[in-house]
């Protein structure tokens, strides 16, 4: 006979869980699966694809057929690491301030980082088109970035804040009492203990830079043209959709593999620090 | 202390990066100048023309009506999946979830258009911008109800099962008022998060359906006044602003990000 | 809650009651001017979106864009719309003004009995300059070597902009290289390409719309684009007072002519409207807007007495004779070589 008080609990756990599921199966998983299919396709004699049984490997004979178009994918990584990285240097002296602040002004600080972030990210690439016109630099490789940095900047902000903010002081007073200096206080007690945040930080800047299309559309100049650029491309001026959803099914890969690599490394990471403490 | 003043120029170049550019976007708001190269004279005449400009204010109408219903419809759903992940350890769930936000929003709105048009022969227009906003937006709220559960006292809900209230009782009568703030916040997330949204939105958009992002995205490329300039402005004031009343409504929100 | 249902029903039921028509057309393609005075008498309303491409518009629509009632194709446009059964046919009882049309542009090769279009101006894809700067490096501004050829864009490196579409840049290209646009040749395209890309890194940006501001500010000297943007452009920077002026002129080598017409979408909900709206603009004062304000050539006899004298006599809106005899207009290709050469414009943007 079944326990009357776990029956009803098994019921609440499908119904709880069964609609965002749905939901998310349907408008998703089904539209990823779609994408894959549409790469093998053809495309339509106006555009759009070609009806289904039509199918072949020519999109991906041609992406792999030159090394130009994995080159924009390295191109596209190169921008993504170089704003993570500029993000990261930009991001730590403030998340730290923000950190050690007392409870009050920390509050304060942290609502003028979510400040700008408030603004539409449109409205944030326009303020550099302003910026960078009269200043000859737009439609340059470092008017992309500077947009993207800008951007992204808020995002690696709030979560090395979080993280810093945990770290017990009395670990750099220790490190201190033993004689070491700033730098080394900085580079062996906390950076490696704020790794997790650095990497939710760099998740979540590195991502969205790679599949980014308006900075570089707006901003960019002739040899700035990224990945989010091309697939934006294939379906609204090519009319080539399945050349962009291959184009997509690579990214989604690389990102996949990328997020794969960031939770390892943080796990690694967390490892280390544990080693540390 | 040296360390101590480079850290606070550090940071106060930090602040100044990532205001100057917008403090100018808010200053040639009131530029008289229609090309806005240089700054001519103060003027408020792009905000009259701001609101008497029918095309824009259809755009923010239809903006803030899809934010609302997205983000009802994503809070129910996300609240749902958040607790279930919190209390079920099904695996596949966060990676359902979570996804959506974690890959670049390119692909999303791709394989939505694709779906939408290849598979479902759907005319595009409000309800593919609804679903589209909801998909992105159920993982989020799914996150903040998450971190709203955790450090609750799970006994409460073992007395509540033990003293023979129904599942549903124990929902309305606990859990609800304990995840509330979390509710709120993720409401008011996803609401600016819909409000905002671009790249998505671009892709799945149809005829006659602008939202204020796409209007701004059409002017910047096409007829570039101080108007723009005078949306922005706007916008970011009502984006704060929800900003600030969900922070009070849950602070840890704006900690939690992933 | 209760109240919020009633603010939406309200918003949707605000929605329906309007006379609403969807016009999808150029940027910068019909004055502000214009539309009111129609909004006005039809008491209706017209909805704009943009674009600045045939390409892009035709894309959009394969995307799904359904619902506009209006479109503004280029004749080879009109043509790939035709074949793929996607337009109305007119019912000329309702457009009495459609004997306003010059006798050049009834029966044109892309819709032989204006069965479906209704031709309504014109333009010339050439090439707009700081008239200022141009002269003072001593740079040619009648023909394509100015954005081709490195000896003249090492001293312009950064001030150029070309369009951001495959048939045009290209088209460009094979005129500079005195080939045909209906080229079937592929290795000839391949030589286009090449040209374009020695040229692609003195280019500031592909830009469709935004050269228009660009040029008038002075962020950029030579921008590739249609001659109504230029006319823009030049009237822009008058009226901002900028010190230089911006100059436009087509290309010895020749150049492309596109002619824009009406056509209705068969997904539009108001075919009535939109026969409406192509009438009125088929009247004489009406169709000198597209001159007098746009800056574009115009198919219209009635408007001719409308037209001023300045704008009648610019080269680059209202083409001589023998500028006219090196014009040339787009045709669409088969399948298979509109592949090739979209494969080829991708591999100008990645190389």
């Amino acid at each position: 006979m079944s326990d009357p008080r776990t029956q009803p609990a098994d019921l609440t756990k499908w119904v709880v869980t069964l609609p965002p599921t749905f939901f998310l199966l349907v408008f998703f998983l089904t539209p990823a699966l779609i994408v894959v299919a549409a790469s093998f396709g053809e495309p339509g004699e106006f555009g759009g694809l070609a009806p289904w049984p039509a199918h072949s490997l020519d999109t991906y004979r041609f992406l792999f057929g030159d090394i130009i178009y994995l080159e924009v994918f390295a191109r596209s990584f190169l921008v993504a690491v170089l704003t993570t990285l500029i993000c990261i240097v930009l991001a730590y002296p403030l998340a730290w301030l923000i950190a050690r602040s007392p409870a009050r002004r920390r509050d304060l600080l942290v609502l003028l980082v979510i400040l700008p972030f408030a603004s539409n990210f449109l409205v944030r690439i326009y303020a550099w088109i302003m910026l960078l016109g009269p200043a000859n630099l737009l439609y340059t490789p470092f008017a992309v970035i500077a947009g993207m940095v800008y951007v992204h900047l808020p995002f690696m902000i709030l979560p090395l804040y979080t993280n810093l903010e945990k770290h017990d002081p009395a670990l750099l007073e220790a490190a201190q009492d033993l004689g070491a200096k700033v730098w080394t206080r900085f580079w062996r007690v906390t950076f490696p203990l704020s790794l997790p945040g650095v990497f939710s930080g760099s998740a979540l800047v590195f991502i969205p830079v790679l599949g980014m299309f308006a900075v570089p559309e707006l901003l960019g100049g002739t040899g700035d043209i990224l990945i989010g650029n091309l697939i934006k491309e294939q379906f609204l001026e090519n009319r080539d959709w399945p050349l962009g959803s291959a184009l997509s099914i690579m990214l989604t890969i690389a990102v996949l593999a990328l997020a794969g690599l960031t939770s390892w490394a943080a796990r690694m990471g967390l490892h280390g620090t544990e080693a540390v403490t | 202390m040296k360390p101590q003043h480079w850290l606070w120029a550090a940071s106060l170049a930090t602040y100044a990066f990532l205001y100057v550019p917008l403090a100018v976007v808010v200053l040639f708001s009131f530029n008289d100048s229609t090309l806005n190269a240089q700054w001519v004279g103060f003027t408020t005449h792009w905000y009259a023309k701001l609101l008497g400009d029918g095309e824009m204010l259809r755009a923010a109408a239809n903006s803030v009506l899809i934010a609302l219903l997205s983000s009802s419809i994503a809070t129910v759903l996300g609240a749902m999946a958040g607790l279930a992940m919190h209390r079920y350890g099904f695996r596949f769930l966060p990676l359902l979830v979570l996804t959506p936000v974690a890959m670049p929003e390119i692909l999303l709105g791709i394989s939505l258009l694709l779906f939408f048009r290849q598979v479902l022969d759907l005319t595009l227009g409000l309800v593919s911008i609804l679903v589209a906003h909801i998909t992105f937006s159920i993982g989020f709220v799914a996150v903040v109800v998450r971190a709203g559960m955790t450090g609750m006292d799970e006994s409460i809900f073992e007395a509540a099962r033990d003293l023979g209230a129904t599942p549903w009782a124990t929902f309305r009568r606990i859990t609800l008022p304990l995840i509330l703030p979390a509710l709120v916040a993720g409401y008011l997330m996803s609401f600016a998060l819909s409000i905002d949204d671009f790249v998505i939105t671009f892709f799945v958009a149809g005829v006659g359906v602008t939202t204020l992002p796409l209007q701004i995205y059409s002017m910047i490329k096409v007829a570039v006044t101080p108007e723009v300039n005078a949306v922005s402005t706007l916008l970011m004031a009502l984006t704060l602003t929800l900003i600030f009343v969900a922070s009070r409504f849950a602070p840890d929100v704006l900690k939690v990000k992933t | 809650m209760r109240r919020l249902a009633w603010l939406l029903l309200f918003l949707l039921s605000t929605a329906r009651a309007e006379d609403v028509l969807h016009l999808y057309n150029w940027n910068n393609y019909i004055s502000d001017d214009t539309l009111a005075r129609f909004e006005a008498r039809c008491r209706c309303r017209v909805k704009q979106d943009y674009y600045s491409d045939n390409e892009e518009m035709l894309a959009k629509l394969e995307a799904g864009a359904i619902g506009y009632d209006i479109l503004v194709p280029t004749g080879n446009a009109v043509e790939s719309l035709i074949r793929r059964k996607a337009l109305r046919d007119l019912d000329k009882a309702q457009l009495p003004h459609l004997a306003n049309l010059k006798p050049e542009f009834r029966q044109p090769w892309f819709d032989p009995q204006n069965r479906h279009s209704v031709p309504y101006a014109t333009t010339v894809t050439l090439i707009g300059y700081n008239i200022d700067r141009m002269q003072a490096l001593g740079l040619p501004t009648d023909t394509w070597a100015l954005i081709f050829e490195p000896r003249y864009l090492e001293k312009i490196k950064g001030k150029v902009t070309v369009l951001n579409s495959q048939r045009e840049l290209m088209a460009a290209a094979m005129k500079y290289l005195g080939h045909s646009l209906r080229e079937q040749d592929a290795a000839k395209w391949e030589q286009a390409k090449r040209l374009i890309l020695r040229a692609k890194p003195y280019w500031a940006t592909f830009s469709n719309s935004t050269y228009i501001k660009d040029l008038a500010i002075g962020n950029i000297w030579v921008a590739h684009g249609y001659s109504n943007d230029m006319y823009r452009a030049r009237e822009d920077a008058k009226a901002a007072k900028r010190p230089f002026a911006i100059g436009f002129t087509t290309p010895r080598e020749g150049a492309v002519l596109a002619v824009d017409n009406f056509v209705l979408h068969k997904s539009g909900q108001r075919p009535d409207l939109a026969h409406r709206f192509i009438d009125f603009m088929l009247e004489g004062a009406n169709a000198a807007d597209v001159s007098n304000l746009i800056g574009a050539g115009n198919a219209n006899t009635a408007a001719t007495p409308h037209i001023r004298p300045e704008i009648a006599a610019e080269e680059g809106i209202f083409p001589s004779p023998p500028t006219l005899a090196r014009l040339e207009m787009l045709r669409d290709f088969d399948p298979k070589m509109r592949r090739a050469l979209s494969r080829m414009w991708t591999e100008i943007k990645v190389r």
